[in-house]
């Protein structure tokens, strides 16, 4: 095992162990590989900044590196996509921990011959590695290596390297749920959380998942840099009611564009809910849900919620209506499932509880408590079934601050 | 069905849904009142955690001893306060990083380590400074420090490790409100204020080394490097970007201008009283309130102590988050005032560390509050001179801050800033030496 503190600032030695000047920073290619190859060493040679290419090296050891040959090939360096410096681009910096799902800070960086080559296996985030670099040079080898995160848990910020931005991807990211995706942005600093977003971006469903997450301030500082039809393109995939909560958030001026630029379907949804106070049933309802006459049978309703986009919660009760759209029933899909192809929906549909849109969140929260409701319909005066209002989007809000970031993993206001 | 909500419940319920849209837009008028309010924050603070009691004493001593005559360097030194702070407010808002994080990322971890020993250090001693000074002005008030002292630092310490930032951020701000009795008591003093004005637009230098003293630790009480320490974490943690720049850099420059106003005034209320009658040493901030009483009436002494009490609250806030601050960014810790403590325990703990050295060593008798105000100097003196380096040639750096970095003009006119005030602390540095 080797440490990065102690090969940088080493000398440079030819063939014959004659030293002919001092090595800088070791330059690693990212990417394909799971470990990181050394690709060459940056060393300052009578004064002047050469790049050593990893085949002209034979070994690299602390305080020293060896050179196959006898004679180097004097060469300015020049970034490569994908590389680079160990140095002066990774150690000091903010990782991503993705087993710990957290930020963390290289103090050392580990560096082992695997594979027949040199080849960066993990970052010290411990006080030894800090302190390895603190003392003087001959007390430095004595500190031991301490436990350090597995470089394959470890995904490095490369945005601000000149020539890597956004070439490398960051593919271990997909490992994480959106939530701790979008509590890593929310700790990052704007443009680390921007290559975080930009990673996450390779997969549009997860980009909107991860921005349903993120408060709203974090939602608008990385939607404002893009144009409407981006933004658009992210609203048409998140939830219609944080779509919603999103649109209300933006500047004035961009909120109709936006909304005139989504899809039909979202559109319309999206409008619909525009209309009310967040604070209410009507802020929070999503208009997803099934909605069927009391006359069609079990079997055409689980055809219905076989064919819906709805989210699995909002489904877990069907509701009824009459001839004139008026909710007058609801079913668990539980209940609905054990009963009879044939039977007709109205004859096992109870009275449903239900609020109006101006019910604020507390009438909503008794009303599941007391009838054990996992989702609430939200009617308008004519008893017509506006939206449903589902046991998660109510906790998120209801749930006392501290809770939900002593279980978070980077909680924040 | 509707459901009859306690009062205490809506505000909680407010509380939850601050986050949340709100549809029905407020008035107009209270709109606008809200936008200013919300702008204020770090660079008010920052600046005015500046006019602490050490501050306040040396700003008295100053009117006590020359009277106006050193009214012109304060409009001198707010230029080099705006100077450095907008610098540092810029860094956080572009970068999104704090100093402490960006001088180790640039400069390698030894000078990082070095600044946060140094702040810690020094943000220690001032943190006790400022309780002895919560004990001094409600000692004027009849509170035995004994008391008074361990209150105050459960208040801060309740503000800073349990609020959100946002309403941490909010009291802060109402903090200052207290210093509005600096203007009242210079009024109050009778001033001549044709001399005050001609004081200030006109220069009136001695050379002689007592005014030197003055003239030095005046500029060095005025610029401390937790000012630009926390201005940038703070613009950092409530989440300012690049497009936030034009409010914010308004929100420093006023806010800095203010701080020095109050200074500014100190100095006119002890130098229309205390210079005019003969009586020339002020020794601390409850000293100064003490002998404005006979000239100025009891008013001015009670506003004093007002005014005493409001800058030790929010100076022994702000330095143990600074200090909080720098450690977490240069280790890497979690951190953020937002923050409870078993999320982010170091910067928690450096925080309570702080506040409780502070109170225990504020409330012990007999503890040389002046020998330990002396040694921050010194370390101060050796800080401010690689804090503000580093922010010049990070903020000029076009790597890190891109089309953000300093201008060609405002580079050289930082740079004067930087050398000249450094020049100042490392003067104050061996004055200090040679007078022991």
């Amino acid at each position: 095992m080797l440490h990065l503190s102690l090969i940088v600032g080493g000398e440079l030695r030819d063939r014959s162990g004659g030293k002919i000047g001092r090595v800088d920073d070791l330059i690693v290619r990212l990417g394909e590989d799971e470990y990181p190859p050394v690709t060459g060493l940056l060393a300052t040679v009578a004064g002047r900044q050469v790049f050593v290419p990893a085949d002209e090296v034979e070994e690299i050891d602390h305080g020293r590196v060896a050179l196959r040959s006898v004679r180097l090939d004097l060469q300015p360096f020049r970034r490569r996509a994908q590389e680079v410096l160990l140095k002066k681009d990774v150690l000091d910096r903010q990782l991503i921990n993705v087993d710990g799902a957290r930020l963390v800070r290289s103090n050392e960086i580990e560096i082992a011959r695997l594979g027949g080559w040199y080849r960066v296996v993990g970052v010290d985030v411990g006080l030894r590695g800090l302190l390895r670099r603190l003392v003087p040079r001959p007390f430095a080898e004595t500190v031991g290596a301490s436990e350090f995160l597995d470089w394959a848990s470890v995904e490095p910020f490369t945005g601000h390297v000149p020539t890597v931005r956004l070439r490398v991807p960051h593919p271990k990211l997909a490992r994480l749920h959106p939530a701790q995706l979008a509590d890593l942005v929310e700790a990052a600093s704007h443009h680390e959380g921007e290559e975080i977003i930009k990673a996450v971006g390779e997969d549009p469903e997860l980009e909107a998942d991860v921005f349903e997450e993120l408060e709203s301030h974090h939602q608008l500082e990385f939607l404002e840099e893009r144009s409407d039809e981006q933004v658009a393109e992210v609203l048409a995939r998140m939830e219609a009611d944080d779509a919603a909560d999103l649109v209300t958030e933006m500047p004035e001026e961009r909120r109709e564009d936006v909304v005139e630029l989504l899809p039909a379907v979202q559109r319309r949804r999206v409008r619909a809910l525009l209309g009310y106070d967040a604070a209410t049933a009507g802020g929070l309802m999503s208009p997803e849900f099934v909605c069927v006459y009391a006359q069609a049978t079990q079997a055409e309703v689980l055809e219905r919620i076989r064919n819906s986009h709805s989210s699995a919660e909002a489904l877990a009760w069907i509701y009824v209506m009459n001839a004139r759209k008026r909710l007058t029933g609801a079913v668990a899909l539980a209940d609905l499932l054990r009963a009879d192809p044939e039977l007709r929906i109205g004859e096992i549909a109870g009275v449903p509880q239900r609020v109006r849109p101006d019910a604020d969140l507390e009438e909503v929260a008794r009303l599941m408590t007391d009838y054990d409701l996992t989702v609430v319909p939200v009617v308008d005066e004519q008893e017509r079934l506006l939206g449903v209002i589902t046991v998660d989007d109510l906790l998120e809000l209801v749930l006392p601050k501290g809770w939900r970031r002593r279980f978070g993993v980077l909680g924040e206001d | 069905m509707a459901v009859r909500v306690p009062a205490a419940i809506t505000l909680v319920r407010d509380r939850v849904l601050a986050g949340r849209p709100r549809l029905r837009p407020r008035s107009r008028h209270a709109t606008r009142l809200v936008a200013l309010l919300a702008v204020l924050g770090p660079g008010l603070i920052a600046a005015n955690a500046g006019n602490d009691a050490g501050g306040i004493a040396t700003y008295a001593s100053v009117g006590a001893k020359y009277g106006y005559d050193l009214l012109w360097m304060m409009v001198v030194i707010t230029v080099s306060l705006i100077v450095v702070q907008e610098m540092a407010a810029r860094m956080g808002a572009v970068t999104g990083k704090g100093l402490a994080e960006l001088i180790r990322e640039q400069y390698g971890v030894r000078w990082a380590l070095f600044s946060t020993v140094s702040v810690l250090l020094a943000n220690l001693g001032i943190c006790i400074s400022e309780f002895v000074g919560i004990g001094a002005a409600l000692n004027l008030a009849g509170v035995p420090f004994q008391v008074s002292v361990p209150i105050a630092a459960v208040v801060v310490w309740l503000l800073v490790v349990r609020g959100s930032y946002k309403v941490a951020e909010r009291v802060f701000v109402l903090m200052t409100i207290p210093f509005f009795a600096y203007p009242i008591a210079a009024i109050l003093a009778h001033p001549n204020w044709g001399s005050v004005g001609k004081a200030i637009v006109a220069p009136h230098v001695q050379l002689n080394s007592a005014y030197l003293f003055l003239f030095i630790a005046t500029a060095g009480t005025t610029i401390t490097p937790f000012m630009q320490l926390y201005v940038q974490s703070a613009v950092v943690e409530k989440g300012l970007g690049p497009e936030d720049l034009k409010t914010e850099r308004a929100e420093v420059i006023s806010g800095s201008i203010f701080a020095n106003l109050i200074a500014m005034f100190i100095i006119i209320a002890t130098g229309a009283t205390l210079f005019v009658h003969g009586d020339h040493t002020v020794n601390n901030a409850a000293d100064a309130a003490r002998a404005l009483k006979p000239f100025a009436g009891r008013f001015a002494e009670a506003l004093f102590a007002v005014g005493l009490l409001g800058a030790s609250l929010l100076a022994a806030a702000i330095l143990p988050v600074t200090a909080a601050y720098v450690i977490a960014e240069t280790f890497g810790f979690e951190k953020g005032i937002s923050h409870r403590p078993r999320e982010a325990p170091v910067f928690v703990g450096v925080i309570t560390t702080l506040i409780a050295i502070g109170t225990l060593v504020a409330i012990i008798p007999g503890v040389p509050v002046i020998k330990l105000l002396v040694g921050v100097q010194v370390v101060n003196g050796v800080l401010l001179p690689i804090t503000l380096f580093f922010v010049w040639r990070l903020a000029s750096s076009r790597e890190l801050m891109g089309e953000y970095a300093n201008g060609h003009t405002f580079n050289l006119l930082a740079g004067a800033t930087v050398l000249a005030t450094s020049t100042l602390s490392l003067l104050l540095l061996g004055v200090t030496f040679s007078g022991l």
